[in-house]
């Protein structure tokens, strides 16, 4: 009886609300096909059978794979340093800290390429460059260029998630956990990082594929080794659109069946 | 045992005032005051939590700089935090990681007796309910062994009708796990019923404090009597001018009408000014000069006096019943 009655109520609600349903409706409907529509158009011209060749070609599973790589490692460097930053800047008010929060989003705002060059300027070049030489660390046409060109634009990403993760993080849980003999760095291991979890994940996420589409800063630090989207650039502009869109719709799967893995084994030991 | 000296504490625009108070070993204290009246400041202090001016001693021992890891005093939350990423068994557990818990394993069997939790053990926090979270939340205290519990309202998220089985719990604690108890509550029926000593705190400040029955009986203040629901509070000239600039008070339930006037009692010509009936009695506000008294009548004495507003009659008080403040 309370069924139906739920069900009668909520015909009367989709008869009222009709009108703005489907004007809703229509109106996502227009985004959501505009960003699927190219991605598929993408696999349906490739076709399966040349998604797999390009997939075994020695390049670009090599391409890919330093890509995924390198991305990886910017998000584990932004991981030790960067959430000990979203931490402080969630916690504590301290004077600059609007200007601190303002600067970190700059990467986010400036055009790659720019942010490439001053990336160049600083590393290549200078008494930072000489130090890190000095160090027998090299950034041009290096994995470590790659490194920190995808970083340097991805990092907001991971460290704004991580920061409204442990906003979200009640202080009381640190009090209570201290007042039971936990210390203040074991209280942040034990209690604000694993309820800042899915935040962090969630922004760790998002860098780590920011930085997979990393082509404006990258190739103007490093064009070699090629990551995917120098590889996809350099076929296309060399051979043409039959030769890089192959390329690019490996480049897709692979990234986009990483990120469903890791949201799927999130989701699971939640 | 515990003993805190002009302990002062800073937070934008709320202070505490120069506290000084002392807690003895094994008993049960309870603070009392308004909602903004800086109890969990206090609280929190005691444990650590905030940086304070002044001192706090612990069975001798200065711990005024210590921080909360090294104090020892376990503490209970109004919302109890539970850490969501935890079952109720490693939350009560959590200590365990960080210190050596004698006879763990028979103290644990014990809380959850006692707190009778077993069959929430392996249940997820987010399903439990209010009274089921305050339990675990005072077993995770109790089993971290505190040589002083601080419990922050744990009573005020509590289904009214479990209050009274939980409070006789909370009085049990203190001998049970050998330890002393400083509850905060604005509720004075929680803080009669648990209390051994009580102190009454308003703005930051401790206005008064001793004996529980002596506090909550004998308010020294017209502030602390209001707090505490004395109502009727008038100089006590009216009731003989040498009793100078004291104030009395007298419960609305004491006060009765008559139209005659009693030689034994304290008797004021009155009027009544206004009624209102409630279920089982009526509340009369009644004027003697310029003071408004308000009684309590029951409805078959009402009746028996025929009060109505605007009627002039005696209002008496016996002398018993008389509180001065």
């Amino acid at each position: 009886m309370l069924f139906v009655y739920k069900k009668k109520r909520c015909g009367i609600y989709m008869i009222k609300d009709r009108g703005f349903l489907l004007i809703f409706i229509f109106l996502g409907a227009i985004i959501g096909l505009f960003l699927m529509v190219p991605l598929v158009q993408l696999f349906i011209s490739v076709g399966p059978v040349k998604l797999l060749s390009t997939l075994q070609d020695k390049e670009v599973y090599e391409s890919i794979f330093l890509t995924l790589k390198t991305s990886f490692y910017a998000v584990l460097f932004v991981c030790v340093t960067g959430i000990p930053l979203a931490y402080l800047l969630a916690r504590y008010d301290f004077w600059g800290k609007s200007f601190l929060e303002s600067l970190l989003d700059v990467p986010v705002m400036v055009p790659h390429t720019a942010a490439g060059i001053a990336l160049l300027v600083t590393f290549q070049n200078g008494e930072i460059g000489d130090f890190f030489e000095g160090m027998g660390l090299e950034f041009m046409d290096t994995t470590a260029g790659i490194m920190i060109a995808m970083m340097f634009l991805s990092a907001p990403f991971l460290i704004n998630g991580a920061k409204e993760g442990f906003r979200k993080v009640d202080v009381k849980y640190e009090h209570m956990a201290r007042t039971l003999g936990a210390s203040r760095m074991s209280t942040f291991f034990s209690v604000v990082l694993p309820n800042a979890k899915n935040d962090i994940l969630n922004g760790a996420l998002m860098m780590w594929s920011r930085g997979l589409g990393e082509f404006g800063a990258v190739v103007i630090i490093a064009y070699h080794p090629m990551v995917a989207p120098v590889l996809i650039y350099d076929r296309f502009t060399n051979f043409g659109l039959n030769y890089s869109a192959p390329v690019a719709a490996s480049m897709i799967l692979v990234s986009v069946s990483v990120f469903l893995a890791i949201r799927f084994v999130n989701n699971r030991f939640k | 045992m515990l003993k805190v000296e002009n302990l002062s504490v800073q937070k934008g625009d709320f202070s505490l005032k120069k506290l000084s108070f002392e807690v003895e070993k094994n008993s049960y204290f309870v603070i009392l005051g308004k909602t903004g009246s800086g109890k969990t400041m206090l609280l929190e202090s005691i444990a650590g939590i905030n940086k304070i001016e002044g001192k706090l001693f612990f069975e001798q021992d200065e711990m005024s700089t210590f921080p909360p890891e090294k104090r020892g005093f376990g503490f209970v939350y109004q919302d109890f935090v539970l850490f969501p990423n935890m079952s109720v068994k490693e939350n009560i557990l959590f200590a365990a990681r960080y210190k050596k818990i004698e006879n763990s394993d028979v103290l644990f069997a014990d809380i959850v007796d006692f707190l009778k939790i077993e069959h929430l053990l392996e249940r997820k926090i987010t399903h439990l309910s209010g009274g089921e979270k305050q339990r675990v939340a005072m077993a995770r205290a109790i089993y971290s062994r505190p040589k002083l519990l601080l419990l922050d309202e744990p009573l005020s998220a509590i289904d009214p009708t479990f209050r009274n089985a939980i409070m006789k719990s909370l009085k049990e604690i203190v001998k049970r796990y050998d330890t002393t108890i400083i509850h905060v509550t604005h509720n004075f029926r929680e803080a009669s019923y648990l209390a051994d000593n009580i102190a009454v705190m308003m703005d930051g400040a401790i206005l008064e404090q001793g004996v529980a029955n002596e506090v909550l009986n004998h308010p020294k203040s017209i502030e602390v009597a209001k707090f505490l629901g004395f109502k009727n509070i008038f100089p006590a000239s009216m009731l003989e001018e040498t009793y100078g600039d004291s104030v009395f008070s007298v419960d609305p339930n004491a006060i009765l009408f008559s139209h005659t006037p009693s030689k034994n009692e304290y008797c004021f010509r009155c009027k009544v000014v206004e009624i209102m009936g409630i279920t089982d009695h009526y509340k009369v506000f009644a004027k003697v000069e310029e003071h408004t008294f308000f009684a309590k009548v029951p409805k078959h004495m009402f009746n028996k006096l025929a009060l109505e507003e605007g009627v002039q009659c005696y209002l008496c008080i016996k002398r018993r019943d008389v509180v001065f403040i």
